[in-house]
């Protein structure tokens, strides 16, 4: 993971947006003293490069889904990129990292109700096969959460779903 | 607030719209929906002024520099685990806190620009929260998937 170049520029950009994408390339570019055509260019740059993406973030009374849990899971080391790819297939995991610590996966589900997190996404973590051990936390009180700065993977566009 | 909030079909569909390009135009969403530019934009602000959508620009954490992700697991010893959360969140490093269930208590996120950092986060800032009992880090070293169109949302800062 090497640091990109950004400029003032790219930074602003990205401020503005990431309060509301919905700005016009017209507004930034007068409220920037910048031309339109600069504008669209840039946008273009920093999301081609994944530095960028645009989307609608919903609350949880629009997904239906309003609780948090976070799955540790210890796989066997020679296949911790495959189960984690598994782990990345199961319906009500929104995020799947490879780790070094206690757990070698950590899993990160946004869920509707106890009984499916157990069946959907513990247990069936647990039939994977090189999957040793799953521990299942689940967020009583958030703190502080924030959604506008993440990891952009390769495989975003289309995964909305 | 979040439990009386109503949507129907066609706000889902235009979230659809705009999970797929949050920078279309109303018209184009219209268009595409069969509904009337009006309707799209007031549909989008009655989501947004009940802080139930947001459409924005999110960026890559490579983006800012940050080249570090934690998940670091706290035990709490002695005080209120909320308390401690709350206190841990004000860090600008902390990019996410939760109390949770299980073995430990809080759960956070943690981001840094490179392991230089690390020892000063630890040693002047965490180290003067009262009630931490012990600190359990796991290091990302590989990010498979990441999700980030659902979350809990706050109210939108004065601009």
């Amino acid at each position: 993971m090497s640091t990109p170049q950004l400029d003032d520029l790219d930074r602003q950009l990205i401020d503005i947006l990431s309060r509301d994408a919905r700005v016009s390339n017209r507004k930034i570019a007068a409220d920037l003293g910048v031309t339109e055509g600069t504008v669209r260019g840039r946008i273009k740059r920093l999301q081609q490069d994944r530095l960028i993406a645009f989307t609608a973030i919903t609350g949880f009374s629009l997904s239906n889904h309003a609780q948090l849990a976070f799955i540790g899971v210890q796989a066997e080391v020679g296949k911790v990129r495959q189960v984690a790819r598994e782990i990345a297939e199961l319906p009500l995991i929104t995020s799947v990292m490879i780790t070094m610590g206690q757990f070698n996966i950590l899993a990160i589900s946004v869920f509707d109700e106890l009984e499916n997190l157990v069946e959907q996404a513990s247990d069936r973590i647990l039939s994977i096969d090189g999957v040793h051990h799953v521990e299942t936390s689940i967020a009583v009180k958030t703190l502080k959460y924030n959604p506008r700065v993440v990891r952009i993977t390769s495989d975003y566009a289309g995964d909305f779903a | 607030m979040k439990s009386d909030f109503v949507v129907d079909d066609i706000d889902r569909s235009i979230v659809e719209q705009l999970r797929l390009n949050g920078r279309a135009t109303n018209q184009q969403i219209a268009d595409k929906l069969g509904l009337t530019a009006t309707t799209v934009s007031s549909r989008i602000r009655r989501m947004e002024d009940a802080n139930q959508l947001r459409v924005v620009a999110v960026s890559d954490f490579s983006a800012h520099g940050y080249n570090v992700l934690m998940e670091v697991s706290i035990e709490v010893d002695g005080r209120a685990a909320s308390e401690v959360a709350e206190e841990l969140a004000r860090f600008p490093e902390v990019f996410a806190a939760h109390v949770v269930t299980g073995r430990y208590d809080i759960d956070m996120l943690v981001v840094l620009h490179d392991f230089e950092e690390l020892p000063s986060l630890l040693l002047d800032k965490f180290s003067k929260v009262r009630g931490i009992r012990s600190m359990l880090p796991t290091i990302a070293v590989d990010v498979i998937k990441y999700k980030f169109d659902v979350a809990p949302i706050e109210d939108r800062e004065p601009a």
